[in-house]
């Protein structure tokens, strides 16, 4: 009995330091931006001002909160199309047997676009995307489809498509890259069943390989739609929100109240919602998540 | 008992782990030693500045043996967001860069800036060598609390082969520089070059036209965010000639794509004839088009309501920090920095227009840039920077709807409707 206390004594001595860590670097702050969020301040001044639940109030009537949400929104679905489910498409491609000796090949290609810096990227695709000079309405032009030319980041309209694209450009071979290295554990005995059976090719990827993967394909998606609730430096680099506030998500509205317009309390209470979105989205996972081992 | 003697040392262990990670940057080996340390944060790591701030700064350490001055540099947008966090802390520089109007009275206004009025009238001779104009923008209440650097003036720029080509003269009124325009637009040239992806480049265009279209009394008190209304109809009229440039085809096409830079470049390409730049970038166009350009301020307006006389621009300078141990070694640092030397080297080395009386010449600078310098000294006043002469919040507005402007989204009266709206609530939010 007095040994088994003295182990959790003991085993507490270790976790210690990490406990410490995480409370002061990541529950602290939470709370303590949850604070600052009922405060007028900014960093210039060091008064505050107490003003409860207004910038809440405030944040709900916000029109641009509302852009914010749709664009997070926007990325988060569009990403799941074509980053999961685009994603699951390649890989199954180029585990096909017919293609599979040149896999090597096309899996460096595609995943390529994943380690380059975000800030490369976005200054790169700033550059495809200038209606004079840039590849995007050249390529246009050359196939005949001179009347599709836009002006793509600077049009309100079409900005925040434009954006979300190079998200998928950049992260949909990664996500092929997970599924991939996912389907190469299913064993080969089951397609060879499936063979012998005469199933078709479309089947035995809906009935063997899909449920296969089914974990790799739930973390995929949770992680793309946090993801997305996140976003912040591709579109800091590539339009600051704009044109006007039309290519704001959260992240960005949040560094503008802090950084550009002095209001610490707003950009907090963005903080905050940012928080308590992303925290019911991982609840939600790990509740889908319960029925696997893997991961 | 020997649990709890590890449990404390562990906790001692974290404790003393955090405590030196927080605190790892205050003593330095110069203070022991008895040396002053000032710190400096300026704006330009580029390459082709920051030697001359490595050398003023070498040169000023060798003068005065018991000043160590710690240099940090930081580009023009992130120290923007630097400025708002160092404020935040205990390591405040004790001179830092700011701009002038609105953006250094927040400083003020925070108790964060040092009253300079004492120093300079102590030193008539050194007071008396800036450019009256240029000392102006970094005043409120009567009280100086910068020092200028540079002097910054916005002006037009044009090709001169395009303008040969049509016949055309530098406009003096804005009805004659619409015609130019038309002309421009008729031989099938891009009469302006304008690239508003980040959107301080048409703001400039506002910047004057405001300050032409608008009484100055009514503008400052707008201005102030303690009194801002934006009530006046010479903000719509003002915005409605800009938008007019747009909607009759004056502009480059998609000008919220391309970047200033970018911009300047297809100038420089000659393909457009006029480009609104700042005194600092003539340099540059000297360097690209070989004395094929010439330059005109905005254009006078008839019907306008402000001073006609008025040059767009404003100086960039430095604060002293209010909470500076060594406000002496500070000033002195400052005088050596505006020093004729150093700005003569200033104008010569880098090409940017000194706020010194006479340090920019046509011997140390280019000609067209000591002409600009004089239109500066000859006009009525200075018209700030739009978007830092105006509170932030209402910077931000006009910032992000000229955009909109731009491609057509909003009218000039949905702007100033939503100007008016974030106008009323800074009032209230400004003690």
């Amino acid at each position: 009995m007095t040994r088994t206390f003295r182990n959790r004594r003991t085993a507490l001595l270790y976790i210690l330091p990490a406990l410490f860590l995480i409370l002061s670097l990541v529950f602290l702050p939470i709370v303590l931006n949850l604070y600052n969020s009922l405060f007028r301040w900014n960093s210039f001044d060091p008064g505050r001002t107490f003003v409860g639940l207004e910038y809440y109030i405030r944040l709900f009537k916000d029109p641009v909160f509302y852009t914010a949400l749709k664009n997070n929104s926007l990325y988060a679905i569009i990403s799941l199309v074509f980053q999961v489910g685009g994603g699951l498409i390649i890989a199954a491609i180029l585990e096909d047997k017919l293609i599979r000796r040149f896999q090597p090949f096309f899996r460096t290609i595609f995943f390529i676009p994943s380690v380059i810096s975000i800030a490369v990227v976005g200054l790169l695709w700033q550059l495809l995307y200038n209606p004079e000079v840039g590849l995007v309405n050249g390529a246009l032009k050359a196939i005949g489809q001179a009347e599709w030319a836009h002006s793509w980041l600077g049009d309100s309209e079409v900005a925040i498509y434009a954006v979300v694209a190079v998200s998928q450009w950049q992260y949909t071979g990664y996500m092929a890259m997970l599924f991939l290295i996912a389907m190469q554990k299913i064993p080969f005995e089951y397609y060879e069943a499936a063979m012998i059976d005469g199933a078709s090719r479309i089947k035995t990827f809906f009935n063997i390989t899909v449920p296969q993967i089914k974990e790799m394909l739930l973390v995929g998606s949770v992680i793309t739609v946090i993801g997305a609730f996140k976003v912040f430096d591709e579109v800091y680099i590539m339009t600051f929100g704009g044109p006007g506030r039309s290519t704001e998500v959260l992240g960005t509205m949040l560094y503008r109240s802090a950084f550009r317009n002095d209001e610490m309390g707003y950009a907090s209470t963005i903080g905050t919602i940012v928080f308590v979105i992303t925290l019911t989205l991982s609840l939600v996972q790990l509740k889908l998540g319960k029925s696997g081992q893997e991961v | 008992m020997k649990i709890k003697a590890k449990l404390l040392l562990v906790a001692m262990l974290a404790l003393s782990l955090f405590v030196a990670g927080c605190s790892s940057s205050s003593s330095t080996n110069e203070e022991e030693s008895g040396k002053v340390v000032l710190k400096f944060l300026h704006k330009w790591p580029q390459p082709e500045f920051a030697p001359y701030f490595e050398e003023v700064v070498k040169e000023f350490e060798k003068q005065n043996p018991d000043i160590k001055i710690k240099m940090e540099a930081i580009a023009d947008e992130p120290i923007k967001d630097k400025l708002r966090v160092i404020l935040g802390g205990n390591e405040v520089p004790d001179i830092m860069f700011s701009w002038s109007g609105e953006f250094a009275r927040k400083f003020v206004r925070a108790d964060a800036a040092l009253d300079l009025t004492p120093y300079l009238n102590e030193d008539a001779a050194w007071k008396d060598s800036f450019i009256p104009a240029s000392l102006q923008p970094f005043s409120a209440d009567g009280k100086n609390y910068g020092i200028p650097l540079r002097f910054n003036g916005k002006f037009f720029i044009y090709n001169k082969e395009i303008f040969e080509k049509y016949n055309l003269e530098a406009p003096k009124t804005w009805d004659e520089f619409l015609d130019v325009l038309e002309t421009l637009k008729k031989g099938g040239e891009t009469p302006i070059i304008l690239g508003n992806q980040s959107p301080w480049a048409a703001i400039h265009y506002l910047t004057g036209l405001n300050q032409k279209m608008v009484s100055q009394d009514i503008r400052m008190k707008d201005y102030n965010p303690g009194s801002g209304e934006f009530t006046d109809s010479g903000y719509v009229k003002a915005m409605e000639m800009f938008a007019d440039l747009n909607k009759k085809g004056y502009l480059m096409k998609d000008a919220n794509s391309s970047s200033h830079d970018m911009a300047k470049q297809l100038f420089f390409a000659g393909k457009g004839a006029i480009f609104y730049v700042e005194l600092e970038e003539f340099a540059d166009a000297d360097k690209n088009m070989k004395g094929n350009w010439g330059f005109f301020p905005m254009p006078s307006i008839e019907d306008g309501n402000g001073s006609q006389n008025y040059i767009t621009g404003a100086p960039d300078g430095f604060i002293v920090s209010s909470k500076t141990k060594h406000p002496e070694e500070a000033i002195k640092f400052l005088k050596f920095l505006t020093s004729k030397e150093s700005a003569l080297k200033l104008v010569e080395q880098i090409g940017w227009p000194s706020p010194i009386d006479g340090a920019t010449n046509p011997d140390t600078a280019l000609k067209e840039v000591a002409e600009g310098v004089d239109f500066m000294k000859q006009a009525e006043g200075m018209a700030e920077w739009l978007d830092t002469d105006v509170h932030a919040k209402v910077a931000d507005v006009y910032l992000t709807n000229i955009q909109l402007l731009l491609d057509g989204s909003k009218s000039p009266e949905a702007i100033i409707k939503e100007v008016q709206d974030v106008a009323k609530q800074v009032q209230s939010e400004v003690e």
